[in-house]
């Protein structure tokens, strides 16, 4: 890559004071407290969990050096408590706080909070969570850096001049309510002649259901692919990427195929897209591990989405393919120790891909499913990273997100990647609730997934296709002959009937 | 008897024809030999079918099973275990839950005689609630949930005495 490798405004170039970091408590639970465990204890760092009764015997609290219970009506209230969490940290003697990704980690009051507590936050600092997670504040600084943006006409009440400026952008526009919400107020305009009436009809659909009339109109991308970057910054200026992931297939506006690198993507736009999102961490003087998400439309302009001032969930691939440990990346920085490398020295090993293995029902609109994990086989393998905080006889309740676990796998090559990846989603196995794990693997193995030719409404688009084909007989057979096994009814039958009356009905060629 | 199993949308019947020199089972008129079981219990497990090693992960002693084999998940449903033994059908001695949820209201106690479709708990899943009814007449031996239990699909929230001479 051609970037140069740390990029500097005229800052400061020192970076914030050292603060020793030898004590950490993670406000967070699951697949990636255990993760952040590992990680910690590979660093000689101990680290205390927290957790909610009904996650008492978790996999991230027996792994941990020190515990807190945390008080709630419910595990995900107590995990929003921010005083609470600050207050076990230093009831506990921790001297950091991280907070993985969900709940606080992109709270700015929190943040401050802890910073307040005289603790380290391994995170950005609270006004640099507050410019990125306010959706127009770090829309208008991007833009004021370079970084592209789309093109929008913002919110007004005059139908006239709307529907001038909007048409100076070009088309199809997506025209939405200001105050919107849920689909209403928003439709698409492929054409001039239609401009005005979509936006009458917009506003008074707002108008209705919000009680705001004012529509807004951007330009809208159609088979639009979500790329993201991986950067690093030290908090002093200074900051690199770790290349692209590719995070197009989705379903409910959530990701559960990730990989990296992007699937096919031109390497002259790998560096534009790359470049913009290191020029908005430097200028926002970014310190921790962040993302800066795009879409990029079929014609190859891309424009900024927001920037994620955390850890990510997919953050496994990026380490696969650069070697990086980014969870020691984000304690370095936070204790005043700077970026792991140059950008030179990042480089790209191969492909790697994850799925997110989710308590779903792919055949009724990925609706979350419930139930036990009454049996579980993880697969293994040098190249697999089974991420999870599973354990079998574990209950499966609304209480969380329905991701169970992270299956990420890597390989030479994109094509070798999802082989390995569909032999292991094959070799996993969670019986006891419904998971997309078979959904998954056909995913996987979709003629267009294969090709690259990925776009955010994949899943609804090949929906036909991704449905599970029927059994042919011999697998069938198999099937009902291993599942009559395991009835006990016909296991009397097999065993416990006296030989003259079992021989009746022998069949003879 | 053949045991009926459904799979997906179809309804199969598996069939023991001999079980000698090995188990020999039709299938919806085929036939298969088996010479070597697997394990009766839940877990993963090999046998042999036609001379073929089939791995597979199996849970569920009655009712619905589930598989995992050759890469697949599937839930096979016992459509009647005891379908054919008697007459008088519907003759189940269990109140099974239709799918996890919590219980909203007890009708019924041990001791209370049923008649067939009378109401024996009240519950809640997905929002909706749902009665959950005697599936014969009889008298129950256990009501296993309170109002406010938890329980999971196939659970067995209520027991009737079995019927005397009965199968």
């Amino acid at each position: 890559m051609s970037q140069p490798a740390v990029l500097r405004d005229a800052l400061p170039l020192q970076a914030p004071a050292a603060a020793p970091i030898r004590r950490v408590l993670i406000a967070n639970r699951g697949e990636i407290a255990v993760r952040i465990q590992r990680t910690l204890r590979a660093m000689g760092i101990a680290s205390v969990a927290v957790f909610h009764r009904v996650d008492a015997e978790g996999p991230h609290v027996t792994g941990a050096d020190g515990t807190v219970e945390l008080i709630g009506d419910s595990a995900v209230a107590a995990h929003l408590d921010g005083p609470q969490i600050v207050a076990a940290a230093r009831a506990s003697g921790a001297d950091a706080i991280h907070p993985g990704y969900g709940f606080l980690s992109e709270n700015a009051a929190f943040a401050r909070q802890v910073a307040e507590a005289g603790l380290t936050f391994i995170g950005p600092d609270a006004d640099t969570i507050a410019l990125m997670g306010d959706k127009i504040s770090a829309r208008q600084f991007a833009e004021a850096h370079g970084v592209p943006v789309a093109p929008s006409v913002m919110p007004t009440g005059d139908l006239d001049a709307f529907a001038a400026a909007a048409e100076a952008i070009g088309f199809p526009l997506l025209i939405k309510a200001a105050a919107g919400g849920g689909g209403k107020g928003m439709s698409i305009v492929r054409e001039p002649s239609t401009l005005r009436e979509a936006a009458r009809i917009a506003s008074s659909e707002a108008q209705r259901y919000f009680g705001d009339g004012r529509v807004y109109a951007e330009l809208y991308v159609e088979r639009p692919r979500h790329i993201e970057v991986q950067v690093l910054g030290d908090g002093a200026g200074g900051a690199i990427h770790l290349f692209e992931r590719e995070c197009s297939v989705q379903r409910r506006f959530q990701k559960i195929i990730e990989e990296a690198p992007a699937a096919p993507l031109p390497e002259a736009l790998r560096e534009e897209i790359c470049g913009a999102a290191v020029r908005l961490a430097a200028a926002a003087r970014y310190k921790n591990a962040g993302t800066v998400e795009f879409i990029l439309g079929t014609d190859g302009r891309f424009f900024f989405l927001e920037m994620n001032t955390r850890l990510q969930v997919e953050h496994p691939v990026t380490e696969m393919i650069t070697g990086l440990d980014l969870v020691r990346a984000q304690v370095d920085i936070a204790a005043g120790r700077g970026l792991p490398a140059t950008q030179p020295e990042i480089r790209v090993h191969g492909h790697a891909i994850e799925c997110r293995i989710c308590a779903e029902a792919p055949e009724r609109g990925f609706l979350p499913a419930t139930g036990a994990v009454r049996l579980l086989r993880v697969p293994d393998g040098p190249a697999i990273r089974f991420e999870n905080a599973l354990r079998q006889g574990q209950k499966v309740t609304a209480d969380f997100d329905p991701m169970l676990a992270k299956l990420v796998v890597s390989g030479p090559d994109r094509a070798a990647a999802i082989d390995r990846a569909i032999a292991a989603l094959k070799e996993l196995a969670i019986l006891g609730v419904e998971t997309n794990v078979d959904y998954l693997t056909r995913l996987l193995d979709h003629p267009a997934f294969r090709a690259g030719d990925l776009h955010t409404a994949f899943v609804s688009e090949h929906a036909e296709s991704l449905v599970a084909p029927p059994l042919d007989v011999a697998a069938r057979d198999r099937a009902l002959m291993v599942a009559a096994l395991g009835q006990r009814a016909f296991r009397t039958l097999v065993s416990d009937v006296p030989e003259p009356q079992a021989s009746i009905g022998a069949w003879r060629n | 008897m053949a045991l009926k199993l459904k799979l997906g949308e179809d309804v199969h019947e598996v069939e023991i024809v001999a079980r000698r020199p090995h188990l020999t089972v039709r299938i919806d008129g085929r036939l298969h030999t088996l010479s070597d079981l697997g394990q009766a219990e839940d877990g993963f497990g090999t046998l042999i079918l036609d001379g073929a090693l089939v791995s597979y992960g199996r849970i569920g002693g009655t009712g619905t099973a589930l598989l995992r084999i050759d890469g697949r998940t599937h839930a096979v449903e016992v459509v009647d275990p005891f379908e054919g033994s008697d007459g008088t059908g519907g003759g189940r001695d269990e109140v099974l839950a239709p799918m996890p949820g919590a219980v909203v209201e007890v009708h019924k106690a041990a001791g209370d005689a049923v008649t067939r479709g009378q109401a024996v708990l009240t519950i809640e899943s997905m929002k909706l609630q749902t009665t959950l009814v005697a599936p014969r007449d009889g008298v129950l031996v256990a009501v296993l949930k309170s109002e406010g239990d938890m329980f999971e699909k196939d659970e067995v929230v209520a027991r009737l005495a079995p019927v005397e001479g009965g199968q």
